[in-house]
């Protein structure tokens, strides 16, 4: 067996764990043999125990089982466009949040909350994060590359400014925002999984999973791509059209993880780094395992999140970024002295 | 009208009980107004005790299905563990009024009274419900209004099969009394409800009576930390309600504004109100009432030069609950105080 389809199974039993240990934690004391014994009542078998806690039931299938599964697949989300767009920039400091295409989504989000648009019912919010975050990529990527190449410093500025402007105009949605919008706007910017439900769930499931199997469809050119482009070009890929293609996953992925769950920085960017260290940077195996890695993060942070303090919530975003944040300096510093100064 | 002997009866309390009132009334302008020229910074306590329940409970009949602010019929079959939670508490006053006290099964963090306080708290920060918490409880209905949320919890108790009813949340004295009747609507005591709202409003007009109406200005000023940024209240925060009732004009509305709006060093310059009313744990982080002086543009009303601040418990001037009334009293009691 590979390296990489030990990693991959590993990382499917850890995902599968932790979310049984997930479901069973919490407020109302449901122990993961109830846990199973539920679902598998719910889906017509007679065996294991039912919850015996005064609505355990409803405590798994309304409020813990969708937040669970929101988090699967807002981590798989993440983890899959970091390693695209780090794929696609050619560039190891690449990640939705950082670069701003996170805010940028989260505006269009935030701008439907605030004048409860309905146009397009559930799917308006994810519309419109879609949008806004498609045309963040769009912008960010044109803007920081220069002659075939996008640099570190001009990658980082050009998100410095993205985001400048992206919490500005949020500063100014909340200004506008009534009470309610206010709140959501809040908890978004923090980002959390709070607001899970099957609704969500159905929504953003298909767009993440449409956007991570197109990147896997896409692996083996992005690692011709990692050669360089006019290698790329030489070796039969056209090179214009994985660009195109790339973006709107990102855009996609990025946007459905964001729509619900928020602003939920550096998952992007070290899990896709922490795969890399295990099965080097072969696309076909870091695109799945980084998706599997992602939700196992998040899976596990949002578990933290909610259950550290009895009865009140950490912000996930939060979380995750005191986590992420000093990976990133690390990262950083790596950069720089691997291209021999600020390049 | 208060009578001048009892005016200073109350004055003299209140002096004892503020260790005196002297401080910073040197700098009292000659032309102010008589209100202006009243004794410097007082408080507004919250009141003390239970909410007084009504002369005679009834037993709940049930089942019935009322009309939820948010428009959908909800039955309530149930009544016998009640969940009544909104941002100000007044909800769990509402229903410890109505006589079923006994039936909470838990609060929310503004519900201080003693016979509520032993009952587990379901919001963690403020005013965010966890509906996991709620479940735990296993409440056969809960009462809520939008001031508490966040609606995704709402709507996850909703799914699992508990009876949500909402209560319209307008922070009006008119609207205390459809509160009431809604809540013991839905727990099926009507007749025990119209006797909390009759008593309510009898006490709220008592004691709108009593003020003396002199019309001074009175602004209610949200202020936190000391970085020079206050909220006013106008028309319709609530705040604007409790002000009139006292026989006085709010300043918020008075310069057109609606709401909690940010107002600016100057705009309260402009405002000029005569009293300061501000929250108590809002004064306290500024530094009490000689660093709330020191922000830019409070020295410059005539409240400020006067040292007329008055700090009123947080969450007791805007519940709108069966104690509004006494509140009142406290404010009015607080706003024409004299030095005697």
């Amino acid at each position: 067996m590979t390296r990489g389809a030990v990693l991959l199974g590993g990382l499917g039993v850890a995902l599968a764990v932790l979310c049984l240990v997930a479901a069973s934690v919490g407020q109302v004391n449901v122990p993961p043999d109830q846990v199973i014994g539920s679902i598998l009542h719910r889906v017509g078998l007679d065996v294991g125990p039912r919850p015996t806690a005064l609505r355990g039931d409803d405590a798994l299938w309304v409020v813990r089982f969708p937040r669970v599964a929101l988090a699967v697949v807002t981590g798989a989300a993440l983890g899959c466009s970091g390693t695209v767009m780090q794929g696609v920039f050619g560039n190891p400091l690449a990640e939705p949040a950082v670069i701003g295409v996170s805010w940028g989504a989260a505006v269009g989000a935030a701008t439907v909350i605030v004048f409860g648009l309905t146009v397009l019912g559930d799917w308006t919010i994810v519309a419109a994060a879609f949008g806004c975050g498609l045309g963040t990529t769009l912008l960010v990527y044109t803007v920081s590359r220069f002659a075939g190449r996008t640099e570190v410093v001009t990658l980082l500025l050009t998100g410095i400014a993205v985001n400048a402007v992206a919490s500005a105009l949020l500063g100014l949605l909340m200004f506008a925002a009534g009470n309610d919008a206010l709140r959501a706007i809040t908890a978004w910017n923090l980002g959390s999984l709070a607001g899970a439900n099957w609704g969500a769930v159905a929504t953003v499931t298909p767009l993440a999973a449409a956007g991570c199997a197109v990147a896997f469809g896409c692996a083996r050119r992005l690692d011709l791509l990692s050669l360089g482009e006019r290698t790329a070009r030489h070796l039969g890929v056209d090179v214009e059209r994985l660009r195109f293609t790339a973006i709107v996953v990102i855009a996609l992925l990025t946007s459905s993880a964001v729509a619900f769950a928020g602003v939920i920085a550096f998952v992007g960017l070290v899990v896709p780094h922490l795969i890399r260290m295990v099965v080097g940077p072969g696309h076909r195996t870091l695109i799945p395992a980084s998706a599997l890695g992602g939700a196992v993060v998040l899976v596990a942070a949002d578990l933290v999140a909610r259950t550290a303090i009895a009865y009140q919530e950490l912000p996930l975003g939060v979380l995750t970024a005191l986590i992420g944040g000093p990976f990133f300096f690390w990262l950083l510093r790596r950069a720089r002295s691997g291209s021999g100064g600020w390049a | 009208m208060i009578r001048p002997a009892r005016a200073a009866a109350l004055a003299l309390a209140g002096a004892l009980l503020l260790g005196g009132c002297a401080a910073g009334t040197a700098g009292r302008p000659p032309g102010g107004t008589d209100t202006a020229a009243r004794c410097g910074a007082g408080t507004v306590a919250a009141p003390r005790g239970d909410p007084e329940p009504v002369a005679s409970p009834e037993t709940p009949r049930l089942p019935v299905t009322v009309r939820s602010a948010d428009g959908r019929d909800v039955t309530v079959r149930d009544a016998r563990r009640v969940l009544a939670v909104n941002l100000y508490g007044s909800l769990a006053e509402i229903v410890h009024g109505l006589g079923l006290g006994d039936r909470l099964v838990g609060r929310d963090v503004s519900t201080t009274f003693p016979a509520a306080r032993h009952l587990p708290l379901v919001t963690g920060q403020g005013h965010d419900l966890s509906a996991e918490g709620v479940l735990k409880l296993n409440p056969s209905v809960v009462i809520a209004d939008r001031s508490i949320g966040p609606p995704e919890a709402l709507e996850q108790l909703r799914r699992s099969g508990v009876p949500v009813v909402l209560v319209d949340d307008r922070q009006t004295l008119d609207a205390i009394g459809p509160h009431i009747g809604a809540v013991a609507e839905a727990l099926g005591v009507p007749g025990a409800g119209r006797a909390l709202a009759d008593r309510v409003r009898d006490r709220i007009g008592a004691a709108a009576k009593s003020a003396p109406r002199d019309r001074p200005t009175v602004a209610f000023l949200y202020v936190r930390g000391t970085v020079g940024v206050y909220l006013i209240g106008g028309d319709g925060a609530g705040s604007d309600a409790m002000i009139e009732a006292v026989g006085a004009t709010d300043a918020g509305t008075a310069i057109g504004l609606s709401g909690f709006r940010p107002i600016t060093s100057e705009g309260l310059i402009n405002a000029a109100p005569d009293v300061l009313l501000v929250m108590t744990a809002g004064l306290k982080s500024v530094g009490g009432v000689s660093g709330l002086i020191k922000l830019p543009g409070i020295a410059q009303t005539p409240a400020g030069r006067n040292r007329r601040i008055i700090d009123v418990d947080d969450g007791t001037l805007l519940s709108f609950g069966p104690r509004t009334g006494e509140t009142i009293s406290a404010l009015a009691a607080a706003v024409y105080r004299t030095c005697g």
